[in-house]
């Protein structure tokens, strides 16, 4: 089934390009679906256990995918929001069979980061989600993708590259057999060669958490995609250097870890802060919420940093449900430039044409500033509780970027959504047919887990027990 | 017992792959004087088949011939796969080509067909002296083809190309020689037996034959800073020339390079930190070169010098992983590039080949074109789930496990320019665009045969290595490559 689960997206991206137009939009909703509908298939029968065949024999290479709990919840998130996605390319993008192809080419690369336990497996799908990922901005992408793309492509192969070297070490130096992580975790590198070789792991993670001074590429990224939104939605579920530094770089590399978790945290907390007072500068929806994704990213790196089991806890809950309100949000945002052909934030007024286009959005941002009641308040706070008991200081400046979150986000909905709309502007109609249900999932999955947060909690706990257990 | 003849140890089944090719050759030769050239080279075609075919019943049979002089041995027979494969896309993609390319007469297949005996001799080698001989079959053909079409760049092309190579070809004789003093053996199992017991009154001279052979090979192989000819011969030479060129004559280079270095000087001292140093020039020319062209087959031309690094990390390595490496990423390379400039030879107007800005929206006018095009990049930027992520994979490791993690590690580093240089024409190729076609329009089927093979294979070996990789994977085919 899990084989199903992560390929059935690829298979059905291929089988797109052989589908009657007419049809494109059907298929791709029906594969996302039955992908969203395996996974929760998989979350009733507790996960999938490890499949292990070789890949490459002569070189150690094996094709081993597992999902445990925070796989599983990640992998959720990807397939929910993704058949979000669909939906909503399907309303919003004329003749959309490529978009559609696209993302779901991308699902698979993504579900498959996941699932991956094997080094070198894991690399090749963090690199496959690269490619449609490009392939999006250079065909939907605005007048200077260009220049993103080129910033986009070259951090990540900057980080990858390195990370490949390292992948390659781990095993070389360790005196591994093959590259499955239980077989990598048996055979560990000690002393300095583990340091060089997490700095090359922490590198490509560092591009993809985003990691201050190595995020450059995502706000050019975000702008410069499609104004629907829909690629940065998959962008955002990219995101996905949290996880891959609990999966493999505290289990491969615990000592480096510790001896670098003062500085990762101080990286961590001043990315938090320093994303934050800069969103509060920006006057496009899109480059504040990839900055305010930033930030959010910034907590979530603080508590996977800390190797504290309450933040590590809490920075998988925010990585999986910002996925789903920061995603949410770029599709609103994408709805707003439909209506006034703008993304700029002094739009105006749109709250007495629009309310509940303006009420979805505002509650989602609610999500996003973690008001307690939705799902990112338990995160974030588990975050902060966490590295409170390890670096004090650093959780209070982190800490402070919840309260900059309010400002920035507040202000740039007041002069969106409420003061006065311009003379003259376009009549602005609110959410129409299966735009409700584009916006309404993520706010339902947001209220529910943030009410109650058992079913993700225990999804969440006895991995990061048993990793640290173990790990430390 | 002087007077008495000795018979040479003739053994004909270990040479039947060269001389099947070598037949082709004669044939199109004598042939071209009757039949048109389209026939000629049809019958090149089928003897490169045959030749494959000879091969495959001559695989894990380890035949010599003349008291081991010529070795069949599955590393020549798999770098002869390789080079056959090439020389096949090269004549499949002639066949639409030629006419346009002012190319169109037999002797354009005779002097190939020369050029892949000269390849398959230096891949089949068991001395210095064989090796030498495929070589300057191998580079006389070359250049003869380079400036065969009537035009200036071509005949500019192939001065430069016979200038340097001649130089190259000069360097190399005098390090053969050099060896030849130190060891007392042209046979590359006499020089490996002699170099790993050698006294130190020889040591300099077989070190500085070494390094001579190494800058002969250099200049071969387009390492930096030997390079300089690289792109002015690929560029200036008719498409179809420099796909052939940057392809098979590329890998008969590297298989010389394989069987002297990996094979019979491999306990020699001091050439593999050269190399190393080589290599790191190389990938850091070749890709900073290759940022700043404009033109799609120039930059292809730097593309093959920055490629040429990648392959030399696996002579860096130790034989039981660098050969496996270097056998896979050259199908690799052959197959990718050979596409590619398929892609060039269909689209171009003129042999200047396409220039970067005018291929624009290019997946809206050729689909079919444009998409194979992008996964040959992708392909050579190393991008999983196309072939070229494993093969560079596999050079990096056996940079890293014999040592030379800098060299990886620089490699990874230069990877991102290359990346830059290749996603940036991908995504061009994908960015709407209204200006009226460039491109050269009418039925070019062999063309899209030959690309079509080429991308299904690298996407086929990307998904499932083995396929090609588990064939030469077995460590004992490599640690014997000097023979015994």
């Amino acid at each position: 089934m899990i084989h199903f689960f992560i390929f059935i997206p690829m298979i059905a991206s291929l089988l797109l390009l052989a589908t009657p137009v007419r049809w494109r939009e059907e298929v791709a909703g029906f594969a996302a679906a039955l992908t969203l509908g395996l996974g929760l298939l998989m979350w009733r029968g507790g996960g999938a256990d490890l499949v292990s065949v070789p890949w490459i024999q002569a070189l150690g290479v094996t094709y081993s995918v597992a999902l445990d709990g925070v796989s599983l919840l990640l992998a959720l998130v990807t397939a929910l929001m993704t058949f979000v996605a669909i939906i909503y390319t399907a309303r919003r993008i004329p003749n959309p069979g490529t978009m559609l192809s696209l993302i779901l080419a991308m699902e698979t690369g993504l579900l498959g980061i996941y699932a991956a336990r094997d080094f070198v497996l894991f690399y090749v799908f963090f690199e496959d989600a690269l490619i449609p990922a490009l392939l999006m901005l250079a065909v939907y992408g605005k007048t200077h993708r260009m220049a993103a793309l080129i910033k986009f492509g070259a951090y990540t192969l900057l980080g990858s590259m390195l990370m490949l070297v390292s992948i390659i070490g781990v095993k070389a130096l360790g005196g591994s057999p093959t590259f499955a992580l239980a077989d990598l975790i048996a055979h560990p590198v000690t002393g300095a060669a583990q340091m060089w070789l997490y700095l090359g792991f922490l590198a490509a993670m560092a591009v993809k958490l985003p990691l201050f001074p190595l995020h450059a590429w995502l706000p050019d990224f975000h702008e410069q995609n499609h104004d629907s939104g829909v690629a940065d939605v998959m962008g955002t579920l990219y995101k996905v250097g949290a996880y891959g530094l609990f999966r493999f770089g505290m289990t491969l590399f615990p000592d480096a870890s510790l001896e670098l978790r003062p500085v990762l945290m101080s990286l961590a907390a001043f990315t938090a802060i320093y994303a934050a007072w800069i969103a509060f500068r920006q006057t496009d929806w899109k480059r504040l919420l990839a900055y305010a994704g930033l930030s959010h990213m910034g907590l979530v790196g603080l508590g996977i940093f800390s190797l504290e089991p309450t933040a590590m806890i809490g920075a998988i809950y925010l990585l999986a449900f910002q996925n789903v309100y920061t995603g949410a949000l770029f599709l609103a945002a994408g709805m707003l430039q439909e209506r006034v052909g703008s993304l700029n934030t002094k739009v105006g007024g749109l709250m007495t044409q629009a309310p509940i286009l303006s009420g979805v959005t505002m509650s989602l941002w609610f999500a996003s500033i973690a008001v307690p009641g939705l799902a990112g308040f338990i995160g974030e706070f588990s975050i902060l509780l966490g590295a409170y008991q390890i670096y004090p200081w650093l959780a209070f400046i982190a800490g402070l970027s919840t309260i900059a979150a309010a400002v920035y986000a507040l202000s740039a909905y007041q002069t969106t959504y409420w003061q006065a709309r311009p003379p003259g502007g376009v009549k602005v109609f609110d959410l129409q047919h299966t735009e409700w249900l584009v916006l309404g999932v993520p706010l339902a999955v947001c209220v529910v887990f943030g009410v109650y947060s058992a079913p993700a909690l225990n999804l969440i706990q006895p991995v990061v027990r048993a990793l640290l257990g173990g790990g430390q | 017992m002087t007077g008495v003849l000795v018979l040479p140890d003739v053994a004909l089944a270990p040479m039947l792959p060269i001389l099947i090719t070598l037949l082709g050759a004669i044939a199109a030769t004598v042939l071209g004087f009757f039949l048109p050239r389209r026939a000629v080279a049809i019958i090149a075609l089928v003897s490169l088949v045959l030749s494959a075919v000879s091969m495959f019943t001559l695989w894990n049979r380890g035949q010599t011939a003349f008291g081991g002089s010529l070795q069949a041995d599955n590393a020549a027979i798999a770098l002869g796969v390789v080079l056959l494969i090439g020389s096949a896309l090269a004549v499949l993609v002639s066949l639409d080509t030629a006419g346009r390319s002012r190319l169109n007469f037999p002797e354009f297949d005779a002097i190939l067909m020369f050029a892949v005996t000269g390849t398959l001799i230096i891949a089949f080698s068991g001395d210095l002296i064989t090796m030498l001989i495929g070589l300057e079959v191998m580079s006389l053909s070359g250049y003869v083809l380079a400036t065969l079409q009537d035009s200036r760049e071509s005949e500019e092309s192939g001065l430069k190309y016979f200038l340097l190579g001649a130089t190259g070809s000069a360097i190399l004789i005098y390090g053969i020689a050099l060896v030849y003093g130190a060891t007392g053996s042209f046979g590359f199992a006499g020089i490996a037996a002699a170099s790993s017991g050698l006294s130190v009154s020889n040591m300099p001279m077989l070190v500085a034959g070494a390094l001579l052979l190494l800058c002969g090979f250099g200049f071969k192989v387009a390492l930096a800073p030997f390079h300089q000819w690289t792109p002015d011969v690929y560029g200036g030479a008719p498409t179809v020339v420099s796909l052939f060129l940057s392809t098979v004559v590329k890998v008969g280079a590297f298989a010389g390079l394989l069987r002297v270095f990996s094979g019979a000087l491999h306990n020699a001292p001091n050439w593999l930190d050269v190399l190393a140093v080589l290599t790191a020039a190389t990938l850091i020319v070749g890709n900073l070169a290759a940022l700043f062209q404009t033109n799609f087959k120039r930059l292809l031309a730097y593309s093959a010098v920055a490629q040429t690094g990648f392959l030399a990390l696996t002579l860096l390595g130790t034989p039981e992983l660098g050969g496996p490496a270097l056998a896979y990423y050259l199908l690799i390379y052959t197959l990718t590039t050979a596409a590619a400039l398929a892609v060039v030879a269909a689209l171009q107007r003129t042999e200047a080949g396409l220039e970067i800005a005018d291929m624009r929206g290019l997946y809206y006018r050729h689909p079919g074109y444009a998409s194979a095009l992008a996964i040959c990049l992708a392909s050579l930027a190393g991008l999983p789930p196309f072939a070229g992520f494993f093969a560079k994979y596999m050079a990096f490791q056996a940079a890293f496990q014999n040592g030379y993690s800098w060299v990886a590690v620089l490699a990874a580093l230069s990877s991102i320019a290359a990346f830059i240089y290749y996603m940036r024409v991908a995504a061009l190729m994908f960015m709407p665009d209204r200006t009226p076609a460039r491109e050269y329009e009418g039925a070019r089927p062999a063309i899209t045969f030959s690309v079509a093979l080429g991308v299904v294979s690298i996407t086929a070996l990307g998904i499932l290595p083995n396929l090609a990789y588990a064939w030469v994977a077995f460590p004992g085919i490599w640690t014997q490559l000097a023979g015994t």
